[in-house]
């Protein structure tokens, strides 16, 4: 009995069926969500669309439940597994089909180590500039900055995942190696500092005449400026200290606490490089007589240990190293003038599974080919025969 | 010597004197005779940086009057039929005559009441003059400045005609002043068209000059280069001897051959001839000629199918026709150095090219005699859409591109395996649709292996289409993982093009597991026409996304009367489908009845 079942439900699984069911799902989707953004912006359509498992489309009045671009990748993954490699009958006749399967199933691991195991962000320099790490473009952190002899620091960092959480209840950080307890209070994902006379009722925490105002969240996640209320309990003293922290503050919150100084700040999630980058020239160039941009170009010096070396930035032409992919991205300021220093942004991408696309590409483009060219050959060869 | 000291006296002063003097007053002279072949030749044949790249004065020309008027040439206000480039020079040196030419066209009457003037006399939609619109210029001008700060999608018809208009208009001030500082007037005008090649080889230096650009180089301590006061004073020789048709074809001459040796010094001469060989021979409305001419033998054979005469003309004429569009595309790569599609014009061509490739393929092996006729059919209307489009976008069709796109490697593997994608699924979709039509009219009703024969091409062209697609697909996100770090952003152009991919997928899947059969198979692939239709032209309709360089106002109605054509086309095909299996089931109905019938005559007979 349960033989049987489980051969049905591998059969079903496995069908074509089902792979025509989930392929046409899939499209449809991916046609929704192409057209939802003429309404709503990108990002909330991919999480929407084709992060989810399930979605409720707007048909005019009616909302009709969906599944998720994400359930259905997944659902054909197992169906391309049993079905496409597994089940399929294997001989020459197949063989380039099953090269195929192999290739697209190499596409969606790809996919998978790229969504789970990646990070990204971005590092800007001023002509002259260097950082040795890149900085995420909507993660929040919280570092708790110690200030060591000779100038330099300790980080002990919040993550993300746990600054979310002080949206529902108060989140504390109490490490052994720290003389006091930093309590988030609250957290607003978007807002802004106002000039405030005192704490109403309901309304935002005031401190020192400046409260902050949440606003709505932008559906462009880099466009929100995360806000927080944090208190800082020194248990040796029994002092506790209350601060506004503001995602785009150009300072940290700075107090004294056992005899050192600390800080601490509210700021985008940072990752380490295991090289540092100078910007030395950023240089662009527009086709003569025109505005069109012709091509974005940086100088930069690359360090890792004592060696450095020389390296081109530009569009199309990113640099490898250690694991991590800059591109050039952004540049400004736009209304420089001739000499001006300019800045140029890098999207850095961390992503092991960076080059898979393209063996899986040369893995599908292999296994289609052969398949082609073999029936192809062999019906020219039929048709010549019967004209 | 001191004519030429003179003359720049006269600049000098009519460089002070512009602040005072807005327009010198127009010389009423009128040209007394065509403009000559050899004048036409030499100022055609001038190179001018126009778009960011160094092109024909003759293109320059050509696209300018298409902007303005709509079509490639207009008839003089005494009714002598001008081409782009005699228009040119009828505008720069004698504009007085020039705003009398019915120059501008309107499509809509409503822009001119809006804009305060009668439309006594005219049509709807009309070609008027400078002079009649000059009336009503400040109000055209007002209108467009408040237009223009209206974001170009959410304008009305009525808004961006006032917008193009007046757009259309200034551009034509600028062309008809462009030598007003030879004849004593403002210099400041003399920014329309750079036709002076930097004098020094130093290819750092690399935008071109006008003459006022020249002039305005003129200081107190600083004269004019020997060179450039001889190319000043080129022109206004030009302006001198414009009524004496010999010394001004004269100068003309020796004026273009000053500037083509400078240009020719920089190696940026290189390609301006057969750019001009390209146009003045003009392979695609040749080839287009071609096709249309072998569409009607098609037309013909379906009165006469098995002439034998027809068919052979038929495939020299579709022949002639690829290897005509063929020779267009190889040479727009020459001049350009460029792959053969980079601009959305360009897919046109080449989807065009690749589609009739592949049927000829297809005759050659079945001579079955449909795919030809498909062949023709797809070519003409190719072309046609092509021309459609570039009187549409009326901008040059090999343009410089912005940085990201400037890229011959991916140019040359994603765009031309995704536009080979595009062109084998529209083929399939073309053969299907004659497939379904053809069984609703009864096309070889009694040879069920020719229709099986037919469905199974569309079927292996659909395979090649698949092939593309997926490796064009994956190449684009391969390369968007080069320029931006991300392989898939779900941006529409990439959606549609995995659309694409996935209706072809399903199609071989449902074929393969026996959902789809014949019929069914070239109803999806007739369907699949639409998909491609809107990956290639309907998501650059959305507005949104990184791939917006396909920008198409006006291109709804073709897109939408394909789809339209397409959906009843299948709908047709369902309705043959009915009927079919109707008849098939009346079949064994009649069979046991003849059965019944012999059995009884031999019981009969025993």
């Amino acid at each position: 009995m349960v033989r049987k079942i489980a051969r049905g439900v591998l059969t079903v699984a496995s069908s074509l069926a089902t792979c025509c069911v989930l392929l046409v799902l899939l499209g449809l989707l991916t046609w929704l969500g192409t057209l939802e953004q003429t309404r709503t912006g990108l990002f909330e359509v991919q999480r929407k669309y084709f992060e989810s498992f399930i979605l409720f489309h707007d048909f005019g009045r009616f909302s009709i439940p969906l599944p998720g671009a994400n359930l259905v990748m997944c659902l054909l993954a197992v169906n391309l597994a049993v079905g496409g490699f597994v089940r399929i009958r294997k001989s020459w006749a197949t063989a380039g089909v099953i090269v195929t399967h192999v290739g697209i199933a190499m596409l969606l691991m790809s996919a998978l180590v790229k969504h789970n195991w990646s990070s990204d962000g971005h590092v800007t320099l001023y002509e002259g500039q260097s950082a040795d790490h890149f900085e995420s473009y909507f993660r929040w952190e919280l570092a708790v900055i110690e200030q060591l002899d000779g100038g330099r620091v300790r980080e002990h960092l919040v993550p993300h995942e746990r600054i979310e959480e002080a949206q529902r209840i108060p989140v504390s950080l109490n490490a052994a190696d720290i003389p006091f307890t930093v309590q988030i209070e609250s957290v607003s994902k978007n807002c802004r500092p106002e000039r405030a006379q005192s704490t109403s009722a309901h309304g935002p925490v005031v401190i020192d005449g400046v409260k902050l105002v949440p606003r709505e969240v932008d559906a462009r996640a880099e466009a929100n400026i995360a806000g927080a209320c944090v208190s800082i309990f020194d248990e040796q003293t029994g002092t506790r200290r209350r601060a506004l922290l503001w995602g785009a503050e150009a300072q940290p919150f700075t107090f004294v606490a056992a005899g050192k100084a600390w800080a601490v700040s509210l700021r985008k999630e940072r990752y380490a490089m295991p090289f540092a980058i100078q910007l030395a020239r950023f240089n662009k160039t527009e086709h003569p007589g025109t505005n069109m941009p012709r091509s974005f170009e940086s100088e930069v010096q690359v360090a890792s240990g004592s060696s450095s070396r020389d390296v081109k930035i530009s569009m199309n032409e990113p640099l490898r190293d250690g694991g991590l992919v800059l591109y050039q991205a952004s540049w400004g300021p736009s209304n420089a003038r001739p000499g001006d220093r300019l800045f140029s942004t890098f999207a850095v991408v961390r992503n092991p599974a960076d080059q898979w696309p393209l063996a899986a590409c040369l893995v599908i483009a292999a296994g289609l080919l052969f398949h082609f060219v073999r029936k192809l050959t062999r019906y020219v060869k039929l048709e010549m025969r019967a004209a | 010597m001191s004519t030429i000291l003179r003359r720049l006296c006269a600049v000098a002063i009519a460089l002070i004197a512009t602040a005072t003097i807005h327009a010198s007053p127009l010389q009423h002279e009128h040209r007394e005779q065509p403009w000559t072949p050899e004048i036409l030749e030499s100022f055609g044949s001038l190179p001018i940086q126009d778009g960011g790249r160094i092109k024909p004065l003759s293109t320059y020309a050509g696209f300018t009057l298409l902007r303005v008027s709509g079509k490639r040439s207009v008839v003089s206000a005494s009714g002598e039929k001008l081409d782009p480039v005699a228009w040119l020079l009828d505008v720069v040196f004698f504009p007085e005559a020039a705003i009398d030419t019915p120059t501008f066209l309107v499509t809509d009457s409503d822009a001119i009441v809006a804009i305060g003037l009668s439309t006594d006399g005219k049509r709807k939609r009309d070609r008027w003059t400078y002079a009649e619109l000059q009336p009503g210029m400040p109000r055209l001008f007002a209108l467009a400045h408040e237009y223009e700060s209206i974001e170009p999608k959410l304008r009305s018809s009525q808004q961006q005609q006032i917008v193009d208009l007046a757009s259309n208009v200034f551009s034509f001030m600028r062309l008809a002043r462009f030598l007003d500082f030879a004849r004593g007037g403002d210099t400041k005008d003399g920014g329309a068209l750079a036709l002076i090649p930097p004098a020094n080889t130093d290819p750092s230096v690399t935008d071109w000059a006008t003459p006022g650009d020249l002039i305005a180089r003129v200081g107190p301590k600083q004269g004019l280069a020997e060179a450039d006061s001889a190319v000043i004073s080129g022109f206004i020789t030009l302006v001198e001897k414009r009524t004496d048709p010999g010394a001004f074809a004269a100068a003309l001459a020796s004026l273009r051959d000053r500037l083509v040796a400078r240009a020719t010094a920089r190696g940026e001469y290189e390609h301006i001839q057969l750019e001009r060989a390209y146009y003045a021979f003009d392979p695609i409305q040749w080839s287009l000629a071609a096709f249309i001419a072998a569409f009607l033998t098609v037309a013909v054979s379906w009165l006469r199918p098995k002439s034998r005469f027809l068919w052979l003309s038929n495939v020299t004429l579709t022949s002639i026709a690829t290897v005509l569009l063929a020779i267009a595309i190889t040479l727009r790569c020459i001049i350009r150095g460029r792959p053969p599609v980079s601009t959305l014009y360009e897919t046109v061509l080449f989807v065009t090219a690749t589609g009739v490739l592949i049927a000829v393929f297809i005759e050659w092996v079945q001579r079955s005699r449909v795919a030809i006729g498909t062949a023709a059919a797809l070519g003409m209307i190719g072309l046609f859409v092509a021309n459609g489009y570039e009187t549409l976008d009326k901008q040059d069709t090999m343009p410089s591109l912005v940085a990201v796109l400037d890229t011959n490697f991916w140019l040359a593997t994603h765009v031309t395996a995704i536009t080979i994608g595009y062109s084998a699924g529209m083929l399939a979709a073309g053969l299907a649709s004659f497939y379904l039509i053809g069984k609703l009219f009864g096309w070889k009703r009694n040879d069920p292996a020719a229709r099986r024969s037919l469905a199974r091409t569309v079927y292996g062209v659909l395979c090649f289409a698949v092939i593309f697609s997926t490796v064009g697909t994956i190449l684009g996100g391969i390369w968007a993982n080069e320029s931006w770090g991300r392989f898939w952003g779900w941006d529409p152009k990439e959606n549609g093009a995995l659309l694409i991919v996935i209706s072809q997928l399903v199609i071989l899947h449902a074929r393969r597991g026996g959902f789809l059969r014949d019929h069914g198979t070239c109803a999806a692939a007739a369907f699949g026409g639409t998909i491609v239709a809107f990956s290639w032209w309907g998501v650059n309709l959305l507005g949104v996304g990184l791939h917006s360089y396909g920008f198409t106002s006006g291109i709804h109605t073709s897109l939408w009367t394909y789809y339209g054509v397409q959906w009843s086309i299948v709908a047709l095909g369902g309705i043959a489908w009915l009927r079919e299996r109707a008849a098939a089931k009346k079949v064994p109905a009649a069979t046991v009845e003849l059965a019944q019938q012999c059995e009884k005559k031999m019981r009969a007979a025993a």
